[in-house]
């Protein structure tokens, strides 16, 4: 079975349009977390999509160090959110605004 | 020996440097190791320079010059600015004046200063020794530059003693207004050493490479190579303007018309310092100035013409006002004014010999006349009134007889000092001035100055010696010392001699060969020669005329005995009575001297205050205005824009998101992708 390619870019364009819209909308660093993921996991989408459409195995490479960053990130990102709560006790970020004009 | 003579041509102005610093510095911290209050060290070190300069004279007799000069600062790629010493008929001439001055105004100053009880000696004695340093290291400075550096010594040295007595009100409000009026000359000065420098790259008054050469090269041949001048103008009208520059210097620092208010104000310094600054150190240095450079103005008429009749006008407008002054010292710096004016018309007549002449028989008999008047002062208790004296002749006697000698010299009675030298600047004038006539002018408002001279002269004489004695101190005054009647009876006998050494009439007239000071300057170095500078003032002024000296001088002599006669009518009687009535509303604008200084008080607070309040409303108004406004549109800005650092991250994403959008729209439109 042959999907097309453009099945895969409108998935991948969806998942990364939700991811943005958690972003812009959610206050909670969690889902923050959580969106910034799904867009990342966005991109692996395509990329994998594209090594396949091409016959290539650099993409999944490519994908492969990109779910390494992302487990990376989530390290840093948590521990940010730690840090957060221990002092303004929330993980509200637009609590967090000490460091504004 | 002809070396170490010039090799030690330095120590003669570093001598005086040593005893003040030995003043200032054991004056402060040993004031009991200082015997005198510091006259010792500088009565020794004048002493020293003296026969230095004796030893130099005597070398430069024998047909030497000498000219050395250190780099001070290496221009890269550009000219040098050096440190030298020129020893040259005209330097070494005055270094004798100057050292043999300051040494007898140190021992004058022993009577006058030390003897009277005065306080804060070594402060004096530092300062007269700093002050014979400038001057010395002045007259034999080989280029422009040091010589302005000097020249601003001396001016500074004034200022501190005219101020010396700074705790009463005179002398500090004199002190300043010496040092402001001079620096207003000293300012065109300035300028015109950078444009000296601009224009030929170096400011050495002798020499290949040295500026009155490369400008008579420039005028004579047309090689302006290595000349620049500026604002477009021709060398000859640019050189002009360069020796106008630098005579702004000199009209401020030798007191000619119209920076010559700082002069009589000077009186408020102690009368030594008085002595010196007239004869040989501060007013000196102006006309000197001029003769070290003559090389340069020689070939300027327009320049020349310029001095002549400044010199001239000065010497008439001083000798005016001294007619009617009523204090001794007051009448003396008329008089200095009015003699530096006669300098100045013999330099600017091209007679350059005559005005050296003069520079050196009036450093003689001013000092005398100062040094007396000094002496004079100690007797009446400080007091300088000449209507409180008289009869003094019968109880100083010493005084009395070098001050006529001095007397007759600054009237310019033969065969005493004076008249062989002012004689000889009238002469010149005329002889130049038939052809021209400004410089006749100039001659004539010189000719008439005789007679004013002669007869204030005498009528300081009159009212000070003669005559029954007018008050209680006059009839009883107060004793002098040895140190004050030696340097007196020295000077005496110079005034009464020292005018033989040129007299040109009697050479005129009897053929002989006795000009000596005349070939004394026609010395060995061509560039400094007089015959040299006459080539050089023919090719300015043309041809003299040739008159015989005997008939002009006779005439200068007449208007002198004449002033002097009538001095005699009025005053000689044993208790004078005040003729100065009789002038009417001459007097009153005599006395108020032209309202020269109101006129300049006036310049001062009517326009240039005015001026400087709008200059400085335009600075604090208009260019400080615009960097305020820029600044606080930045401020404003700054204070609105950064509300968009909100500090939620939620903005940031947001507009992260929106400028990418942005940016893709942009670059999808100009990159056609739609």
């Amino acid at each position: 079975m042959v999907v097309p390619i453009e099945n895969y870019l409108l998935l991948s364009a969806a998942v990364f349009c939700t991811g943005l819209f958690g972003i812009l909308t959610r206050r909670n660093a969690l889902m923050f977390l959580i969106s910034v993921e799904l867009m990342l996991n966005a991109a692996n989408i395509n990329l994998v999509a594209f090594s396949h459409y091409h016959g290539s195995v650099t993409g999944q490479t490519f994908s492969l160090f990109t779910l390494a960053l992302a487990a990376a990130e989530v390290a840093v990102g948590i521990g940010i959110i730690l840090v957060l709560y221990r002092n303004f006790n929330d993980v509200d970020v637009t609590k967090a605004t000490t460091m504004r004009w | 020996m002809v070396e170490t003579a010039f090799e030690l041509v330095p120590v003669i102005a570093l001598l005086p440097f040593v005893s003040f610093l030995i003043a200032l510095f054991a004056g402060e911290f040993a004031r009991k190791m200082l015997p005198k209050g510091g006259a010792l060290p500088g009565i020794l070190a004048t002493g020293g320079s003296l026969l230095l300069s004796l030893w130099a004279f005597v070398t430069v007799s024998g047909g030497k010059t000498y000219h050395e000069s250190i780099v001070w600062v290496a221009g890269d790629g550009t000219f040098d600015l050096h440190l030298g010493v020129f020893v040259d008929p005209l330097s070494a001439m005055m270094l004798v004046i100057v050292s043999l001055v300051a040494f007898l105004v140190h021992i004058f100053s022993l009577g006058y200063m030390n003897d009277e009880g005065e306080t804060g000696l070594p402060r004096y004695y530092a300062g007269l020794g700093l002050f014979s340093f400038s001057m010395l290291s002045f007259v034999f400075a080989d280029n422009l530059l040091m010589a302005f550096m000097f020249f601003e010594l001396v001016g500074l040295c004034s200022y501190l003693l005219i101020g010396f007595w700074f705790r009463e009100q005179g002398p500090p409000s004199a002190a300043k207004k010496a040092f402001l009026v001079t620096r207003f000359g000293d300012y065109f000065f300035l300028i015109g050493v950078v444009g000296v420098f601009a224009t030929f790259g170096t400011a050495q008054f002798v020499g290949d490479h040295s500026f009155p050469h490369m400008a008579q090269q420039a005028l004579e041949e047309g090689t302006t190579e290595g000349i620049t001048t500026l604002f477009g103008l021709d060398p000859q009208a640019w050189f002009a303007v360069l020796g106008l520059l630098v005579l702004g210097g000199v009209v401020g620092k030798s007191a000619q018309f119209p920076l010559h208010t700082w002069l009589p104000d000077a009186m408020e310094g102690p009368t030594p310092v008085s002595a010196l600054i007239h004869a040989a150190t501060m007013v000196a240095a102006g006309v000197y100035l001029v003769a070290r450079m003559y090389g340069f103005y020689a070939m300027l008429p327009t320049v020349l013409a310029i001095i002549a009749f400044v010199g001239g006008f000065t010497a008439l407008f001083a000798a005016t006002m001294g007619v009617v002054k009523d204090e001794i010292k007051q009448v003396l710096a008329y008089s200095t004014i009015s003699q530096y004016g006669y300098m100045m018309l013999g330099l600017g007549a091209g007679g350059y010999v005559a005005a050296t002449f003069h520079l050196m028989t009036h450093a003689f008999f001013k000092a005398l006349l100062f040094l007396g008047a000094g002496s004079v002062i100690i007797a009446m208790h400080h007091n300088e009134d000449m209507w409180d004296m008289g009869g003094l002749k019968e109880r100083m006697p010493v005084t009395y007889w070098t001050f006529l000698s001095g007397s007759l010299a600054l009237a310019g009675i033969v065969p005493f000092a004076g008249f062989w030298s002012k004689d000889e600047v009238l002469y010149t004038a005329l002889v130049h001035g038939m052809e021209n006539p400004i410089l006749l002018g100039a001659y004539a408002m010189g000719l008439l100055a005789v007679f004013f001279t002669g007869f204030y002269t005498f009528r300081m004489v009159l009212l000070t010696f003669h005559g029954e004695p007018r008050t209680d101190t006059a009839r009883d005054p107060h004793g002098v010392g040895w140190n004050v009647k030696f340097p007196l009876v020295v000077l005496g006998i110079l005034a009464a001699t020292v005018g033989l050494v040129n007299m040109t009439p009697v050479a005129e007239a009897t053929g002989m060969h006795i000009e000596f000071l005349h070939q004394w300057l026609s010395g060995p170095l061509h560039a400094t020669n007089a015959h040299f500078y006459e080539e050089l003032v023919v090719g300015s002024f043309g041809e003299a005329a040739h008159l015989s000296p005997l008939l002009p001088g006779a005439v200068s002599l007449g208007l002198a005995l004449a002033g002097a006669g009538l001095a005699w009518t009025l005053y000689s009687a044993p208790s004078p009575a005040r003729h100065t009535e009789k002038l009417g509303s001459a007097k009153t604008l005599l006395f108020n001297n032209y309202y020269q200084d109101e006129y300049q008080v006036w310049l001062a607070e009517g326009v240039t205050l005015p001026f400087a309040r709008a200059a400085d409303k335009f600075d604090q108004g208009v260019i400080d205005g615009v960097v305020n406004g820029v600044s606080s549109v930045s401020l404003f800005g700054g204070s609105r824009i950064k509300r968009i650092q909100s500090g939620i991250v939620t903005n940031y994403a947001l507009m992260l998101v929106l400028s990418f959008v942005v940016l893709l729209v942009f670059l999808g439109i100009t990159g056609g992708w739609f």
